[in-house]
């Protein structure tokens, strides 16, 4: 066996990686569960904590958050019916039924076991796929990044599907905060009106903890303070674990949505939620008796969350072998990864491939320990559902400051986080999504990069972009990229109105 | 009148007496180390060594900040503008000429003082291992022969990096494209074949090289290097090309005498350290300390070569108030 490979998994094994990704699934259930937090406000909540601590343990920690949080949000699907995340919207239509008449237990049971099957699924995807593309990767040239980049670029298109204009002014926004700074090229000042701050450009993470969490923390201010955290959850779960005849019948849902849910996953930007439904759709379609879907078949439970749990990894392999994330949370991690001076990208698996092993490694554990504390702990986490939004918030704001100061070690940067604070409830308030701006800030500075230093080296020709094969095949899943949204907002639609009409 | 000048000189007596605190030995709190590059980095795994080292000396914790940033210009500007008590240290490197010369800032490097040099390295001139040219020599022979053709990668324009590919380039006297492809993409841009050949710092590139990735030709050195040995130095060709990437400390204009001396000496106990040498050892820099005087006279003859090279490079821009 390859050492690296060796090496990665003892390091991802080690006694403080173990603790700090079981600490980091819990946290995820948590966070997932609790209406009104996201994976991303989590993540925001021990970020500054992972710019002290070893890369290996700051890595353990935020992939059992992001694993813990995809199957937390499910929990609250299934008892409240309100999605903790948006990608466990697919789920609430089998499983609060389910939980209605009194098999809430069974419900959750599957909703875990089949989450943690779609996660080992993708895992698999993430260790054989990862390093081969990897390779691949390290070939490419500028114009060949610039292609992917735009590629990457071009998932705006899904998050603006419903008001195109506006999806693409918000990113054009983003685009232009990303040329404040030094000049790529000529180390120029741009738009830094005089002051030696700006000339750092302003950071991505420190635009990100403004952009989701300060409107996020005035949303949960406004119904006041004093209300507890959500509805009482339903008291009697009733049993847990799927018997043998239960397990049997998921798994055709099971495989349906690790597959589509992996292999959505790897497009960057086509997240969670659409490959909930899609497969569920699928699910629904094909199956022998789809009329009690939509009232409460296990099925209709199983197939959503192993697609969102298979999302994970799947969307891990564009990050650890591209660089390009494919939803806010793998942007946090590249940025995470970075303050360690870890670049996610194919160099990574040349030059660290121990640490790349690590990630995959500690992916692995996320899965496991996600799955050990879910079935264990149940009870008890549910109880959190009721927490006081008075305790809560407070914590996310300090931990706003802390992320954005310990960054750069920057006061500029706190000031910066509260503007874009002000600018994410602006966008808000006139209905403009956040996610184009947010990909554009990541990415912009690449796409620029590689553009001038691919028009340098061709001396200005720009045919480099078509006769590279690798440029020619990203510019054209760029085009499907741009198209594909719509025609998945039009499938989605339908698999919606389907279920309202049985 | 007169009472009102005895309560004035009072008053400013008093004031006086106020900022002075009571004479205490410097140092009496920790230490700001501050680094002008991002953490993982180079600057940043020897400075925070360096700076772990002096904390033992000083019996002070020095505490290795990151403040990254165009070039390193966002540290350079904090330290200028600390307060002049010796607790804010910039862990310099050639940078602090470079950010200073390309026009971003309105100050030159003399507006800090510099406590002294602690190491320098070289920065090879590297090409992949297949590729056809074995000696320097070779490629400028193939480079005249081609003006305008080949591709030397640095880590970003107007850096240490550029602007000792722009001097290979001049002694050899040869046309390339110079591609700012940023500290991240320098070296696989190499190993992608989209450059031809690259200027890192030794410390960037000696894995690869080490790993048979790629072939160091030569270095734009006074002398070989312990970790290269067969390295030849540019001079050794026949070729007039000279720029180190040397890293010291830096504090603001007004530091007093005292603390400087002490800050000096504890720098150069600390680059003498076995962990700093064995550090050395394996990166491939050299430590070789160096006091405030002489560091200063370096300074003086680096900015002069910095500010050469780039004046002839159209990249000097000086937005320093005359």
């Amino acid at each position: 066996m390859n050492p690296d490979i060796l090496h990665g998994l003892a390091q991802a094994s080690l006694p403080t990686s173990l603790l700090s990704t079981a600490v980091g699934a819990l946290l995820g259930l948590v966070v997932g569960m609790i209406p009104g937090m996201t994976i991303s406000s989590g993540i925001i909540i021990v970020l500054p904590l992972t710019f002290v601590l070893d890369p290996t343990i700051s890595i353990a920690l935020l992939l059992g958050l992001y694993v813990g949080g995809m199957m937390g949000g499910s929990f609250s699907a299934i008892l409240l019916n309100i999605p903790g995340t948006p990608s466990a919207s697919a789920t609430l239509v089998d499983g609060h039924p389910m939980a209605a008449r009194g098999e809430a237990g069974k419900a959750l049971g599957v909703s875990i076991t089949a989450g943690f099957a779609g996660g080992m699924f993708s895992f698999l995807c993430l260790y054989l796929i990862a390093p081969s593309l990897a390779e691949i990767a390290l070939r490419f040239r500028a114009p060949d990044l610039f292609s992917l980049v735009f590629f990457g670029l071009t998932v705006i298109c899904g998050f603006a599907a419903r008001s195109v204009v506006k999806g693409l002014l918000s990113a054009a926004i983003g685009l232009l905060i990303v040329t404040v700074g030094q000049d790529p090229m000529m180390g120029t000042a741009r738009f830094t009106f005089g002051n030696t701050d700006m000339l750092g450009g302003i950071h991505f993470l420190t635009a990100l903890i403004g952009l989701f969490a300060i409107p996020q923390l005035i949303d949960n201010l406004r119904p006041g303070l004093t209300g507890r955290g959500s509805a009482q959850p339903q008291a009697r779960f009733g049993s847990l674990l799927p018997r043998l005849a239960e397990l049997k019948r998921m798994v055709r849902p099971v495989s349906i949505g690790s597959l589509t849910g992996a292999f959505l996953g790897i497009l960057p930007g086509v997240g969670g939620p659409i490959a909930a439904f899609i497969s569920y759709d699928y699910t629904r379609k094909t199956s022998r008796n789809p009329e009690d879907y939509g009232k409460g078949a296990l099925e209709g439970v199983a197939a959503p969350e192993s697609a969102n749990n298979a999302v994970t990894g799947g969307a891990l392999i564009p990050m650890m072998t591209l660089g390009i994330p494919g939803d806010p949370v793998t942007a946090i991690l590249i940025g995470a990864l970075l303050v360690h001076g870890l670049a996610p990208g194919p160099l990574l698996f040349m030059e660290r491939a121990d640490f790349a092993y690590t990630v995959i490694f500690s992916f692995f554990w996320a899965n496991v320990f996600n799955l050990i504390i879910a079935l264990a702990g149940l009870r008890l986490l549910v109880k959190l559902l009721a927490l006081p939004k008075a305790a809560l918030m407070p914590a996310i704001a300090i931990f706003c400051v802390i992320g954005s100061y310990a960054l750069r070690n920057s006061f500029f940067d706190v000031q910066v986080m509260f503007a874009f604070g002000l600018l994410g409830l602006a966008m808000r308030w006139i209905g403009m999504p956040v996610v184009p701006l947010l990909l554009a800030l990541v990415l912009g500075g690449q796409l620029e990069e590689h553009l001038r230093v691919a028009l340098t080296a061709s001396k200005g020709d720009i045919s480099v972009f078509f006769t590279s094969p690798f440029s020619l095949l990203f510019l054209c899943l760029s085009a499907v990229s741009i198209v594909w949204p719509f025609v998945s907002a039009h499938r989605r639609r339908r698999a919606q109105s389907g279920l309202e009409k049985e | 009148m007169k009472t009102l000048k005895t309560v004035l000189a009072a008053a400013a007596a008093a004031a006086l007496l106020a900022a002075l605190p009571a004479r205490a030995e410097f140092p009496e709190k920790p230490i700001q180390f501050v680094i002008p590059f991002g953490a993982g980095g180079g600057a940043d795994i020897e400075g925070r060594l360096l700076a772990d080292e002096m904390g033992k000396i000083l019996g002070v914790t020095v505490v290795p900040v990151n403040k990254p940033g165009a070039g390193g210009a966002i540290t350079y500007s904090h330290v200028k503008n600390a307060k002049p008590d010796g607790y804010t240290v910039a862990w310099n490197s050639t940078s602090i000429l470079t950010s200073t010369n390309i026009g971003n800032v309105d100050y030159e490097y003399s507006a800090l003082e510099h406590i002294g040099r602690v190491e320098y390295q070289p920065m090879p001139f590297a090409v992949r291992a297949d590729a056809p040219w074995q000696t320097l020599k070779d490629f400028a022979d193939d480079c005249k022969a081609n003006p305008g053709k080949y591709k030397v990668a640095n880590s970003s324009s107007g850096s240490a990096t550029h602007l000792a590919a722009i001097a290979i380039m001049n002694a050899i006297d040869c046309e390339v494209i110079h591609l700012p492809v940023g500290v991240k993409r320098r070296n696989a841009s190499v190993l992608s074949g989209e450059a031809d050949a690259m200027v890192a710092p030794l410390t960037g590139a000696l894995n690869l090289a080490k790993a048979g990735k790629i072939r160091l030709l030569a270095i734009p050195s006074a002398g070989r290097n312990a970790v290269i040995q067969d390295v030849p130095t540019a001079a050794e060709l026949g070729y007039d090309a000279h720029l180190d990437l040397f890293r010291g400390l830096s504090v603001p204009r007004g530091t007093p005498d005292a603390v400087k001396a002490k800050l000096s000496d504890a720098m150069i106990a600390a680059a003498k350290s076995d962990a700093f040498m064995a550090l050395a050892a394996t990166k491939g820099f050299t430590v070789a300390p160096l006091g405030h005087a002489e560091f200063e006279t370096l300074l003086a003859a680096e900015n002069q070569l910095v500010k050469g090279i780039m004046q002839q490079a159209g990249l000097y821009k000086s937005k320093k108030a005359n």
